[in-house]
């Protein structure tokens, strides 16, 4: 089950690189918001379809839930505007970086606190050293960016 | 850079992407993964119909792209449903590893291939180098 999860991200990531790479040349031909709606309105349309015909019967919807717990867009939504702003100031590389340590350290916090009802997984000697391998990581990628950026844009990394 | 005070804002911005997988889990687990993952979209779809309707759209050049252009709205599900689906099984850090993982080693094939439209170019000795990091880290948090 772990396994077969971990290999489910590593797929959906993949995804994620060539959805971005794909939105990244719609958007440059019809607009970043234009590109976001679609993709937006195009995944509502397809889990709504998913989640009417196949989902089983649940104790809670999402109208029961406490609001909070369905505030989770808003977080996309802010995340993609901001990005649309910065990158032409900060540049990509920078930017890519920055939301990347952001996002895993963030990810390591809500671990270790058991934040919004996740289960706890506390930090250790083996969570520390791979945060140092992350470091290394993103300074590799940054310096990766930093060098396509004089050929051309490359796909994915530079979201 | 004069614009550094950006940093922190786009810091920011990528600790929103964590709080929506971390929110995700424990939704999905609650009202059904389906409804969660629809959840998320519904309300984006709805803003950004909002951010269009007051702003300039330019929805008909859209739909005269080639249509495997558009396809990146069918992509969009499949990495929210893996959040949902992932998180509440391996935790919220070892999800998002794991997708930094995917996306590395996507772009390195993609710029291989030059699949999608890029340039095709080398394989880049940084990028290698950072997927050989990232897969020891997942190993470490796994």
């Amino acid at each position: 089950m772990l396994l077969l999860m971990i290999l489910l991200v590593v797929l959906s990531g993949a995804t994620l690189c060539a959805q971005s790479a794909i939105n990244g040349r719609l958007g440059s031909h019809v607009g970043v918001l234009e590109s976001a709606w679609l993709t937006f309105t195009l995944g509502a349309m397809l889990s709504f379809l998913y989640a009417f015909l196949f989902e089983p019967h649940h104790a809670f919807t999402l109208f029961s839930v406490p609001r909070w717990q369905i505030t989770g867009a808003f977080f996309g939504v802010v995340y993609m505007l901001v990005i649309v702003f910065a990158i032409p100031r900060i540049g990509t590389a920078a930017a890519t970086v920055a939301v990347i340590s952001g996002q895993l350290l963030m990810s390591l916090l809500i671990d270790h606190f058991g934040w919004l009802g996740n289960t706890v997984i506390r930090l250790n000697g083996a969570r520390y050293a791979a945060m140092a391998l992350l470091a290394v990581a993103l300074v590799l990628i940054y310096r990766s960016n930093t060098r396509l950026r004089r050929e051309n844009a490359g796909p994915c990394m530079d979201m | 850079m004069k614009h550094i005070w950006l940093l922190p804002l786009v810091v920011a911005a990528g600790m929103g992407l964590s709080v929506e997988a971390g929110l995700l889990g424990p939704l999905g687990e609650e009202v059904g993964h389906g409804w969660a993952v629809l959840g998320i979209f519904a309300l984006g779809s709805l803003l950004l119909t909002f951010g269009l309707i007051f702003g300039r759209p330019r929805l008909a050049l859209m739909f005269a792209q080639p249509r495997w252009l558009l396809t990146g709205g069918i992509l969009g599900p499949i990495y929210v449903a893996a959040l949902t689906l992932a998180t509440p099984v391996v935790g919220v850090g070892l999800t998002m590893v794991g997708i930094l993982f995917g996306q590395v080693a996507a772009s390195l094939v993609i710029d291989h291939f030059g699949w999608l439209g890029s340039a095709k170019r080398a394989v880049d000795g940084h990028r290698v180098g950072a997927l050989i990091a990232i897969l020891l880290a997942l190993w470490l948090i796994h």
